[in-house]
């Protein structure tokens, strides 16, 4: 099985490489992002280690150009940073999995493992909001148990949305996020949606799940 | 702490509103003013009436003189009076009286009443002329004049009375007058005040209003458009700001940096251990400690609770976005995340910094993914009345769960409640650390439903929370 490790310090990659090979893999290696990036391009790994602090392309960039070209190798990000920050944008940037530095090198045999094991595709934790619950796995949603048909738009709007509650959302921003690069870009569109989805939420206006807010766009909740 | 800060015990007076304080000024200021103006005119105007009143008097006084003839023996009385002392009820009163002695004449306006009660003032000396305008009380203006009438060799006094009630009613009349007048005059300086504070206030309420929307996350900055007074303050307080900001991101950066450049190096030294080394044991060991003291003594120092520039953190998306992410590194584990109705989630924040919320909350969250056995469940409740007004995060999993021996232990610094397992504990313990920095706290349970541990977050509300809503 071929690995690319992508770490800029050598004496660790070292070791990391040497115990990789010992256990039957093989591994290439990167000293930084853009030798990484360059490599998971040419070769079809198993699974990538890429360090989060690397020179020239640093790993949270790494990973969103892997995934930005659709090269869906499994990724386990190496942090010796400190905060739960650098994880979470990782793993949003597209990582699989991550492993604090210093790391035991049984765990992280064990989790290289599971990642290859793992063939993609995860669940999705289910949202509730009070009467309000979404299924980003299923992309479904059920108000006060009763399940409601959305679109794949309808759907996505209401997600983006209810992922910030309290904020104001305008019409720009909703529309970058929910439509591809070359969609029509009819801000009315926008408002058709938004009028049907309170339609299908909220038909006898209880919870006031969307709002307008005027000349600037909408927010989930008060 | 400095005199007037907030919490400092301030005098009543050094509590009022700046508004408050200019309208009071102005209100002794203009009642002091309009109050004497009014009090001079008022004089002014009593002294024009008495005045007139005494020239009144002289002129029928000396009109008196015309009326008598002398003759030898006496004096007669040629003509009739004039009207004023002829007509019953004109308030004007005349009587020519001898040294001693009845009177010679009286008006005949004083023959129904008789010589006027009151007591009279002393007789003039021979050619002079005597006004009496009394105090308020009595009802006359006396006049009076002694002639010497050689002919018929007699001294004798004209007495001249008036009533007073008519001139009474001229200076009322004219204190209404007045009073108007000056009413009118404090409205409309009340009004222009009153305009003139709206205005000059403006820039400050502007500013007060900015300042709050900075604690509440909502901008960054107090702006520039303030008049020359406060231009400098705002100034100073926006690059406070800003420099307050970078020195943090500076700081954050450093300390992320001082934690990558020690981990790597002790990473090198803990794989280097594995191979069995006569004191191989004692080194793993200290390898650890070292590392359990970065992370922990790390994560404290960039914590940065209340700040003046501290923004208003909502938890809900934050618990979201954690859950989400970290769901990809453990799969085959089912999550929950229980938020309160839509209108509520977005009342729930905290005042402070989004990388501290997500520290607690995610350590919190990545320790019941890493234990649970299958599921996860992460809910966010209002404040109710027996929660003392904190929010309440609750991490639930269903492992095996901490022994209630354990539970305190794993909340201190760097104590594991699990050996074998990389880091458990120290990620809470930093999050009861980093909660505690915010006035809340962590505590263990078990949990109910899910059968493991229920770990739960109290977080003071943000306090701008309920005008939010």
């Amino acid at each position: 099985m071929r690995l690319l490790l992508v770490e800029d310090e050598m004496l660790l990659a070292a070791q990391v490489d040497k115990f990789l090979r010992d256990q039957g893999f093989v591994v290439d290696m990167a000293a930084d992002g853009e030798t990484g990036l360059y490599q998971a391009r040419e070769f079809d790994y198993a699974a990538a280690l890429i360090d989060l602090g690397l020179p020239r392309l640093d790993g949270i960039a790494l990973i969103k150009a892997l995934r930005s070209e659709n090269i869906a190798t499994p990724v386990l990000i190496l942090t010796a940073r400190n905060a739960v920050q650098d994880v979470v944008a990782g793993l949003e940037a597209g990582a699989d999995d991550y492993l604090a530095k210093p790391f035991d090198m049984d765990e992280l045999l064990a989790r290289l493992r599971a990642l290859v094991r793992r063939a993609g595709g995860h669940a999705a934790a289910l949202i509730r909001y009070g009467p309000l619950e979404l299924d980003p796995s299923r992309r479904q949603i059920r108000v006060d148990g009763r399940p409601v048909a959305l679109t794949a738009f309808e759907y996505r709007l209401l997600e983006y949305l209810a992922m910030k509650p309290g904020r104001v959302v305008s019409k720009a921003e909703l529309t970058d996020q929910i439509y591809e690069q070359d969609f029509d870009r009819d801000s009315n569109t926008i408002e058709v949606f938004v009028g049907r989805l309170r339609r299908k939420l909220d038909t006898d206006k209880r919870f006031g799940f969307i709002h307008t807010v005027r000349g600037q766009g909408y927010r989930f909740g008060e | 702490m400095t005199r007037g800060a907030p919490g400092t015990r301030l005098r009543p007076l050094q509590r009022l509103r700046l508004q408050t304080r200019l309208l009071l000024i102005s209100a002794i200021v203009l009642a002091a003013c309009l109050g004497s103006v009014g009090w001079l005119l008022d004089r002014a105007f009593r002294a024009t009436v008495v005045a007139a009143a005494e020239e009144e008097l002289r002129a029928i006084c000396f009109g008196l003189l015309g009326l008598f003839e002398e003759r030898e023996g006496g004096l007669v009385a040629t003509h009739a009076a004039e009207p004023r002392l002829q007509q019953r009820g004109s308030g004007y009163y005349a009587f020519v009286e001898p040294a001693a002695g009845t009177p010679l004449w009286r008006s005949p306006t004083l023959l129904a009443t008789g010589r006027p009660a009151a007591p009279m003032p002393k007789r003039p000396a021979v050619g002079e002329f005597h006004f009496e305008a009394a105090g308020r009380s009595a009802p006359h203006f006396v006049a009076a004049y002694t002639v010497n009438w050689e002919l018929a060799d007699v001294v004798t006094t004209l007495w001249v009375l008036a009533d007073q009630a008519p001139y009474r009613e001229r200076m009322a009349d004219g204190r209404r007058r007045i009073a108007i007048g000056l009413g009118a005059a404090a409205g409309i300086f009340v009004l222009a005040q009153l305009a003139a504070l709206a205005w000059g206030m403006r820039p400050l309420r502007r500013m007060a209003r900015r300042v709050r929307a900075l604690e509440a996350g909502d901008q960054d900055s107090i702006g520039t458009d303030y008049p020359p007074e406060l231009s400098p303050l705002a100034h100073n307080l926006n690059s406070f700001i800003a420099a307050e900001k970078t020195a943090r991101e500076r700081y954050r950066r450093a300390m992320d940096d001082l934690a990558h450049s020690l981990k790597t190096p002790l990473a090198v030294l803990k794989n280097a251990l594995r191979e069995p080394g006569p004191s191989s044991a004692l080194l793993g060991e200290q390898v650890q400690r070292m590392t359990t003291a970065i992370g922990y003594q790390l994560s404290r120092a960039v914590a940065a609770p209340v700040r003046p520039t501290a923004g208003r953190v909502v938890l809900a998306p934050l618990a979201v976005r954690i859950v989400r992410a970290l769901e990809r590194a453990w799969p085959g584990k089912t999550a929950v995340v229980d938020l309160p109705a839509p209108a509520s989630a977005a009342n729930l924040a905290v005042r402070g910094d989004e990388r501290d919320l997500m520290e607690m909350l995610g350590n919190l969250i990545e320790n019941a993914f890493k234990y649970g056995r299958t599921r996860v469940r992460v809910s966010l409740r209002e404040p109710s009345a027996g929660d003392a007004g904190t929010l309440t995060v609750a991490v639930e999993d269903d492992g095996p769960g901490v022994p209630p021996a354990q539970r305190k232990a794993v909340l201190q610094r760097g104590v594991r409640a699990d050996a074998a397992t990389e880091g458990q504990g120290l990620g809470l313990a930093i999050a009861q650390e980093l909660a505690e920095d915010y006035g809340g706290s962590v505590t263990i349970t078990e949990s109910e439903d899910l059968g493991g541990t229920k770990l739960l977050l109290a977080l003071p509300p943000h306090p701008g929370t309920a005008d939010v809503a």
